[in-house]
Order: structure tokens, then sequence, then C-alpha cells
């Protein structure tokens, strides 16, 4: 189920660098939520906060309502908020399916099951191959990672987060390195799955941004420095200035 | 590359596949009616005691597979699960009884005490620092076996460990002992086979894999680490319990630091992450050394040298080469 997911005044720094500096963003439940901003400008530190594998030095996460702020990473799964990775870190041994049979298996709390056959989970194995079937990867689930093609590999990422059930998504960057008609596919995906998770999604690409987003936060340098949604972000002067236009220039 | 998948084929695949495991089945009987005819086939006294250790190795390394091959840790100091267990299982069965199913409990229940507070210190680490860390704390309690003389023995050691009785008769050395340690290999693999194909199995290779990845899907990295690093010196307290009895003694050097790197080398030698590589690599380990060591004296020098030369030239080990051949007389991809 979707939930509504609430930042409050979250700080974080290394040194005298302030790498997220107060920023406080709000998603309402079903809602697809983008954070972009120039390298550097704080959105991976942001997500590595949100999601335990750093810890913030103030500000809150709520859930619900609920406070998860400094929950390790594995309790924030079970809380319901889940993550994918910038670089695609995928289990290379494993099949697709048996990718996302772990992260199912894993939600259904059979982490600690010693007693029974992984194999002979009956109920992961259906829930991973519904997620399967939402990203389309259903047909090419028998293949090991380095069997797929990228777009497919990033696809997988987004299939292991939903088998986990969640209620927040935080995608980091899944368009990384995509081509064009891969990137509509995972943008088509993104919109699609609105209706079980909310969504927060970093994401490099303004086009994709614009066209999917609720609502969008723009961040540099650590800070938010617009917030809101699409069409008044593209209007903002001061994020043109510092974002759209640099990116149009600098694109790689 | 990513064909369009020919579901014809898959169903082929998938027969295939089941036919392999089958004939891998088969294999592995064959191997456990042979270890256990063993004492049947006429072999000398000197053949089953020096199988007889090789088998208890053997649990010994599987007990290391699991941290290494299938959690990814590397121990450098495993002879502490077994040096421990020698003496947790020798110190009862002179003291209190010398059943075998009661010392080995004592022995294992022990075993996973100490890991239990070893493992609230060395969960936090992987890579090199475990490595060093489980070094440090097997070489503390090799001092301790030293040192507190009035429990050890001091560098003598237990001396005069009575046989082990199972359900009150004595185990006679030889081929009856031999057949208590073949047994109870078998079932030591079978169990360990349930635990690594289990939902927990596979979250293991998720953390060996990758620990951050594991954690984002919600497995307590910790915490596995925790529970397997228990069930390994559990296990490597079964092979501890069997050579107690089998040297009717225990010996500070079964947990010196050589004997960590020694079991470390038989598991990979053997093959990682397939718990019967390692049975191989401890018979292998036990029969050349026994050979060599007859021969000149430099013969850890050779072993060293085998080992450079294997990890270099066949890093799955034994078991490596013998799944590439056995798949190649069984191939699933058409």
């Amino acid at each position: 189920m979707a939930g509504a997911f609430v930042i409050e005044g979250l700080h974080k720094s290394f040194g005298a660098l302030h790498a997220v500096n107060d920023v406080s963003l709000d998603i309402e439940a079903g809602q697809v939520h983008s954070l972009i901003g120039p390298n550097g400008a704080g959105k991976t530190t942001l997500f590595n906060c949100i999601t335990g594998f750093l810890r913030p030095d103030a500000g809150k996460v709520l859930l619900n309502g609920n406070d998860v702020t400094h929950q390790p990473s594995h309790k924030l799964v079970k809380s319901g908020i889940v993550r994918t990775f910038q670089i695609t870190q995928v289990f290379g041994e494993l099949s697709a399916r048996e990718n996302v049979e772990l992260a199912a298996r894993s939600r259904e709390g059979l982490n600690f099951d010693l007693f029974r056959k992984a194999s002979a989970c009956q109920e992961a194995r259906e829930d991973a191959e519904e997620s399967l079937e939402v990203v389309g990867l259903i047909e090419k689930a028998h293949l090991r990672p380095e069997e797929l093609g990228h777009g497919d590999k990033r696809v997988l990422e987004v299939a292991i987060g939903l088998a986990l059930n969640p209620e927040v998504l935080l995608l980091d960057e899944p368009t990384a390195g995509m081509s064009r008609t891969e990137t509509e596919r995972i943008s088509r995906l993104v919109r699609q799955i609105a209706d079980r998770t909310s969504v927060l999604l970093v994401e490099h690409d303004t086009e994709v941004v614009l066209s999917i987003s609720d609502k969008i936060t723009v961040m540099t340098q650590g800070r938010v420095i617009a917030q809101g949604p699409p069409e008044q972000i593209s209007k903002d002067p001061q994020v043109q200035d510092a974002y759209l236009g640099a990116v149009e220039v600098g694109e790689d | 590359m990513a064909a369009s998948p020919d579901v014809e084929n898959r169903v082929e695949d998938i027969t295939r596949v089941r036919s392999r495991e089958i004939a891998t089945r088969v294999l592995l009987a064959g191997f456990a009616l042979l270890i256990l005819a063993v004492p049947f086939l006429g072999a000398s006294p000197f053949f089953i005691t020096l199988l007889t250790e090789a088998l208890i190795f053997g649990i010994w390394a599987m007990s290391l597979d699991l941290l290494v091959g299938y959690t990814g840790l590397v121990s450098f100091g495993h002879a502490a699960s077994f040096g421990f267990a020698t003496y947790a299982a020798g110190i009862f069965a002179m003291n209190v009884s010398a059943d075998f199913f009661l010392s080995t409990m004592v022995a294992i229940l022990t075993a996973a005490a100490v890991a239990f507070f070893t493992g609230l210190v060395v969960t936090r680490l992987s890579g090199i620092a475990f490595a060093i860390l489980t070094l440090c704390i097997c070489q503390v309690l090799f001092q301790i076996s030293v040192v507190w003389r009035s429990f050890t023995g001091g560098l003598d050691g237990l001396i005069g460990v009575p046989l082990p009785t199972l359900f009150g008769r004595e185990v006679e050395p030889g081929e009856e002992f031999y057949l208590l340690t073949a047994a109870t290999l078998i079932i030591c693999y079978l169990l360990l086979r349930r635990v690594v194909e289990s939902p927990f199995g596979k979250t293991l290779l998720a953390i060996r894999a990758n620990e951050d990845r594991a954690a984002a899907i919600g497995i307590d990295v910790r915490r596995h680490k925790l529970v397997i690093l228990i069930l390994s010196w559990m296990t490597g307290g079964v092979a501890g319990t069997l050579f107690v009895f089998l040297k009717a003694g225990a010996n500070p050097m079964s947990l010196y630091w050589i004997e960590s790197g020694n079991i470390l080398a038989i598991t990979i030698l053997g093959g990682i992450g397939t718990l019967f590589g390692p049975i191989i690599g401890a018979i292998g380990f036990i029969f050349i050394r026994d050979q060599v060591t007859t021969m000149y004296r430099a013969w850890q020098f050779s072993f060293g040298l085998a080992f450079v030369l294997a990890v270099l030239f066949m890093p799955s080990g034994i078991a490596g080469i013998a799944e590439r051949i056995w798949r190649r007389l069984w191939p699933a991809r058409s």
C-alpha cells in the first residue's frame, strides 16, 4: 500500500561540508515525487540518510506519521521504505527470478527459516512472479543478470523493490545510462507502480521528471531551492539558472 | 545475450538440469556407501585410522565452508571451533561421562556459546578485519589452553580421554570408531545441505555478494552472520569431539594458528561453496601429508607451493573442476 512519507529538516555534514542542509519534503500516498539537482547537490546523501545507510545529524523521517529516523536499513525495509541503487547491484549468480524471490521471502519473514527448501516457498514464488509480470520481465525470469540487457537489469531492480511490498519506493537514477526507448519504458513503469506505492525518484533526465512527477524538489549544494508541481518548477527562474539550463549545455 | 525465450528449449533445459541433479544425488549416495563400506573391503587398520582423521577434518572443513564459501567471511582462526571442542568434550568425557552423544552435546553447546560472544564482536566486520580478529581470538584461546594448566594440562594437553560409549556400549577404536565418524560426516553433510538450500542459506549468498544490497532487501546482516558463525562453530565442535576421542587426548596445537591455516587451505583447495569439495580436500590433505612427511621434512613448503598454484590456476578448487567435467557429461544448455 502506498504510504505518506515526510522528511523534516534533515541535516548531514561531512566535516565542514553540509551535504544535506535543512531538507524537508512531503510525499502524499500514491504520488511520484522527484528529486533533481546537479551532481553533488546531495541527492544520494539524502537517499542514504533516509534509508539507514548514513545517520542524519538532525531532522526526522516519518512514514504514515510514525518516526522511523535512525532505524537500520533492514528494519526500514520491513517498515515499508525500500530503495534501489544508482549502480545496478542485483545478485549476479542468481537468476532474475531468484533475485526477486530472495526479496519476496525476505518480506514474508522467512530469512531465518532453516527447515525448508528455499525453492519450495510457494508464496514467495508467486509474489516474485507477480512482480516480474508487472515490470514485464517474466519472459526473461530464468536469465541471469549478466545475460540481461542494461535496461532489463534496471527494471529488475524495480521488480526486487516491488517484491518487498513498499509503502514508499526510492529509486536512485533508474534511467542512468539508458537509451531513449528504455527511458520511456522506465517512465511508464514508474507511473504505473504509483498506484501501489509512493515513489521518490532521483533523476537527471529533466524531460522524464517533468513528464511523470506529481511534485518536484530541486536541490543545489545541499539545500532545497524550489519545490512544487512540474509546471511551476519548469518556469522557476532560479531553477532554470541553477539546473535546467546548465543541463542542456552540459549534458553528456 | 537475451535471446527470445524458446519455450521448448526451456522445457528441455529443465529436464536436463533435473536429470543432472538426480545423477549428482546418485553419485553422492554412491560416495556415502563407499565410505561406509571401507572397513568391509579389507582396508588395513592404519588406512582406517588415517581415513578416520581425514573424515573428521572433512566435517571441520565443511564447517569452515559455511563461513568462507557461503557467507564470504574468511576466518583465519577456525582452529578455535575445533580446538575448543577437543577440550570441552575431552574434559567432560574424563570427568563426567564418555557417552558420545552427551560429549558431543556439551562440545557443540559450549562452542555455540563461545561463538555467540565472539560473534558479537566479529560480525561487525568483514574482509581482512574479520580474518585478523578471528585469528586473534583463536590465539587467545591457544594461550589460555597453554597457561591454565590445572584445567587444560598446559602444553601436555589432556591425556587419557576414555573411549566413547554409544548407548552404554564402548566404541572400539579402529573400524567401529571409523563407522561412527563416517555416519557423523554423512549426517552433518545432509543437515548442512539443508541449511544452505533453505531461505536462510540463500540470504547468506546475498550477504556474500553485497552486504549493503542484502540490507536493502530487509536482511539483518549482522544477525545472519552471527547465526552462521554459531552453526559453523557447532559443526566444528562435532569434528573436535570426534578428534579428541580418536587421539584419546587434546593438545594446544589444535588451537594453534597453523591449524587455522591448514583447514583454510583444505577448504579452498577442495572448493568453497560446495560442502562436498572440502571433504575431498581434507581426504587429500591428510593422505598427502602422511606420504610426504615420511619422505622429507620440508613438506609444509611443498604444501604451501601446491596451495599457491592451486589458487592461481584452479580458484574454484577440486570440486570446481569436478563440477565442470560433470556439467560436460550432463549438459544443460543445448
